[in-house]
């Protein structure tokens, strides 16, 4: 190797982290002004690879700091401390739509970070790096406890932070693929609340009885969480994803039995057949495939199936009697939901009831379905299989990556600032009444 | 509990990050407080042994219900005053626990799982424990995801070998620790986590050490090799290899580093004699005093072992003493200035005054530390003024020196230097 190059260093701190903290990749003693290009490499759970590149020109002092520097080129721009891990992308040759997904939230993301000389954007298999570096990437804080949840026909799994609580809770709800998602209430009980991420279409009991639950079930799940002895009971939050995002808003508009402190919906809606429950909003997918578009690729385009917003009110949740805090996350490019037009609708009914002071609303531009948590990949598009459907499908879930990672960032941060101030700030009604006693 | 409430969440404690290698700041804060209200932090760890270490502070939340170890000033407790990392550095064996302890990781590959707890009110949490309000799990990591660990076993030599992630070929470390033998190896997977290839190797006191276990078997040959196995070894750089040694060690550092045929790239001595004796070979230390040995330790009036006077310059046997004039290389030496295991400061005056004689003082450079021990190690790790030398035929402490907060700002300061120090002779 050429001997200016031989002292080259690299060093990523810290190299054991929460899938949402930050890290710095410095790269130094490099020949200033010599052009280096910062790789990743991951291999996912499912054995795929994933990689990501950065083109950089090492400064005067012959140092590159991803955190300060431009990438001019690879598959991220400008100042991007994470770029190398949100614009992860599947090698050549892998097979397509893929998305990652970690599955055992018990183990970390293992990325192998390197510094290549020259710009490189591909074969980089066949080459040898000046240096590289390991990084791990957490779901779970060391102490965080891991419990599946089986009582009472329920299929989930709760996470509770460290110490003896008690802690608010928060019922935690992915989409239409079902399956059990634990990676985001992991992340969620890191920061101290008790998460419960709940299978409400593959559940064990749907799996078994080939019958979807009722709407009872997210409230035995509501029970469960709210009596469990390390959970504050009147400290509750719902947050559900695109399909979550349905019945969140039914429980916390018409449940009797779940009182929520806040509530979370992202890339959601409101309609709804109001007095049904997942089989009824299967139905109601069911009986508007045609709206069903297509891109030019041939992705499935599910935006306009429960388009146009309705107005009967048999067919939305009434937003205008919401008593708690929402917020609502609308990626501008959704191409699986209306969440836009959703967004703008259930403005229009809280501001009509007089409620809209509760309600917060981050737009994203170019984002699309799947907000997730940050410095993940982004999902353009994937093979999808929807619960209790046979057929895989290759789905367009809409954004474009930089804009997307942005906005998973920013909205990580938000919402967890909205579940902190609702869940662990504020006055209590009864807490006042107390004090006089 | 004076302010709990089935009304409101437990407070938020926190530690940023959770997971860090034990030479890195871990930030600890807490929310959602009454404000202005006392709180006592408290951090509890067990060593690889299974001993319970534990510390504990007491401090004041401000009129936002909030604290922070990082700016907030500790009013009572293991420490007091602004200590971000105080928490760590403060731990002792907690009461009922064996005596005469000192913590050494053994398994450098798991990392010291520690409980971070809030109590309410300043609480000795041995007295009156009270009732824990909030806790947060830290771990702390003597190796970065992707060092790899080897034992070496070969050509006689007996050592582990840390080696970084990545190509290489790497800068690298010789490491070696006192009389107290065994092969510790916290210090090269650390200098491994930091981009060095590290190889600490045992010379006294290892079951695969040839010899009786008690005295120094092996000779300069031995030294030798371990350096040209290092020089020899595909993913090292040959030319840029230092050598680091604590007590004796320090001794074996600058000898070694003299032998003809080694060119070592940087040496660095930590409270240790720029020669040998028979004494500071002999490992074997009683109560009882022979007329025929002329020893220079001596015992205070706890019946702990002071070693200090045994490493003085005029007690070292004068053929031994390494002919530091011959350096060619960048010296660091490092004083513990309450060192009662070693006359460090007598030593580090002798280099110095044989150094600026051969007009070579451009090489050396000392760091002198106020209220510190022998034992200067990797930061944020607690020390121990004295610990069990030997448990057989009879149990006997030493005395290592230091007092706790000087000890651990010159743990922190020295580990920085000598990295930096490391970063300047390997690297550039």
């Amino acid at each position: 190797m050429d001997n200016s190059l031989q002292r080259v260093k690299l060093s990523v701190h810290p190299s054991r982290a929460l899938v949402d903290e930050e890290f710095v990749i410095l790269v130094q003693n490099v020949p200033p002004g010599s052009p280096m290009t910062l790789h990743a490499l991951h291999c996912s759970e499912d054995g795929h690879r994933w990689e990501a590149c950065g083109h950089y020109i090492a400064d005067s002092s012959g140092s590159i700091n991803a955190a300060d520097d431009c990438s001019v080129g690879g598959s991220y721009l400008g100042v991007e401390p994470m770029g190398l891990l949100w614009s992860l992308k599947p090698v050549p040759g892998s097979k397509p739509g893929l998305r990652m997904r970690k599955k055992d939230v018990q183990t970390p993301m293992v990325v192998a970070i390197s510094v290549f000389n020259g710009h490189h954007s591909e074969a980089f298999v066949d080459q040898v790096s000046l240096a590289s570096w390991v990084v791990e990437r957490w779901y779970m804080a060391p102490g965080v406890r891991r419990i599946p949840v089986t009582e009472q026909q329920l299929t989930g799994t709760l996470f509770l932070p460290p110490g003896p609580g008690p802690f608010p809770g928060l019922l935690d709800l992915w989409g239409g693929g079902g399956q059990l998602v634990e990676y985001r209430s992991a992340l969620l009980a890191s920061h101290g609340i008790a998460s419960l991420a709940l299978d409400y279409l593959t559940n064990e009991f749907t799996t078994q009885t080939g019958k979807m639950v009722d709407n009872q079930y997210f409230e035995t799940a509501y029970r469960v969480l709210q009596q469990h002895p390390q959970v504050l009971g009147s400290r509750i939050a719902m947050l559900g994803l695109s399909l979550g995002s349905v019945f969140t808003l039914k429980m916390a508009v018409y449940s009797p039995v779940v009182k929520l402190r806040c509530a979370v919906c992202i890339s959601g809606s409101h309609i709804q057949p109001v007095s049904g429950g997942p089989q009824e909003m299967m139905d109601l997918f069911t009986r508007n495939i045609e709206k069903i578009n297509f891109s030019e690729q041939n992705e499935v385009i599910w935006r306009s199936l429960l388009l146009p917003v309705p107005s009967d009110p048999s067919m939305k949740a009434d937003v205008g009697r919401l008593r708690c805090p929402l917020l609502l996350v609308v990626g501008e490019d959704d191409q699986n939901w209306c969440t836009q037009e959703s967004a703008a609708d259930m403005e229009q009914m809280m501001a009509r009831a007089g409620n809209d002071h509760l309600l917060t609303i981050l737009s994203y531009p170019e984002t699309g379905h799947l907000i997730e948590p940050p410095y993940t990949p982004h999902t353009p598009s994937s093979m999808y299989r929807g619960a209790g459907v046979d057929q895989k499908m290759m789905v367009l879930w809409g954004g474009k990556t930089p804009e997307h990672s942005a906005a998973q960032e920013d909205s990580w941060r938000k919402i967890l600032t909205f579940l902190k101030k609702n869940l662990y700030g504020g006055s209590d009604p009864q807490a006042i009444h107390r004090s006089h006693l | 509990m004076r302010w709990e409430s089935s009304t409101r969440p437990a407070p938020l404690l926190t530690a940023t990050p959770v997971r860090t290698l034990v030479d890195e700041q871990t930030c600890i804060k807490a929310s959602f407080l009454p404000s202005n209200h006392p709180v006592t932090v408290c951090a509890r760890m067990r060593s690889d042994e299974g001993d319970l270490w534990q510390s504990f502070a007491h401090y004041n939340t401000n009129s936002s219900g909030m604290f922070n170890l990082n700016s907030d000033h500790s009013v009572g407790g293991s420490y007091s005053g602004c200590e971000p990392m105080g928490l760590f550095w403060s731990m002792q064996p907690a009461p009922g626990e064996r005596e005469g302890l000192r913590l050494r990781k053994k398994c450098v590959e798991s990392p010291y799982t520690v409980q971070i707890s809030l109590l309410e009110g300043h609480v000795s949490p041995n007295q009156d424990p009270g009732k824990e309000v909030a806790a947060v799990t830290a771990e702390r990591w003597y190796m970065s995801p992707g060092v790899k660990r080897q034992e070496i076993r070969q050509n006689g030599l007996v050592g582990t070998l840390f080696i970084p992630p990545g190509p290489g070929p790497f800068p690298a470390m010789l490491d070696m620790w006192g009389m107290g033998g065994g092969l510790p190896e916290y210090r090269s997977s650390l200098f491994a986590s930091r981009g060095y290839a590290s190889f600490c190797l045992a010379y006294v006191g290892h079951k695969d050490l040839p010899g009786p276990s008690n005295t120094v078997n092996v000779g300069d040959s031995y030294f030798k090799a371990a350096f040209q196995f290092l020089q020899e070894h595909s993913q090292i750089s040959a030319d840029r290899i230092g050598i680091v040694g604590l007590s004796y060690g320090c001794y074996l550092t600058l000898h070694t580093g003299t032998l003809p045929g080694v060119k070592p790239a940087c040496l660095i001595g930590i409270n240790g004699p720029v020669g040998s004796s028979r004494e500071l070979l002999h490992v074997n230390v009683t109560t009882k005093k022979s007329d025929q040995d002329q020893v220079f330790w001596s015992f205070d009036d706890q019946g702990y072992i002071i070693f200090k006077q045994t490493s003085l310059p005029s007690n070292l046997h004068p053929e031994s003493i390494v002919k530091l004039e011959e350096i060619t290389c960048p010296l660091m030496y490092i004083v513990g200035e309450d060192d009662l295991s070693a006359s460090s400061i007598e030593n580090a005056d002798l280099i110095e005054k044989t150094l600026r004689a051969a007009g070579k003082s451009h090489l050396f450079t000392r760091l002198s530390y106020p209220g510190a021990g022998h034992l200067i190690e990797p930061p944020y790790s607690p020390m121990s003024r004295a610990s069990f030398w030997v448990i057989k035929p009879e149990k006997l402490m030493t005395l290592w020196g230091g007092h706790p907060a000087p000890h651990a700002a010159a743990q922190e300061d020295a580990w920085r230097k000598m990295l930096a120090f490391m970063e300047l002779s390997l690297r550039r």
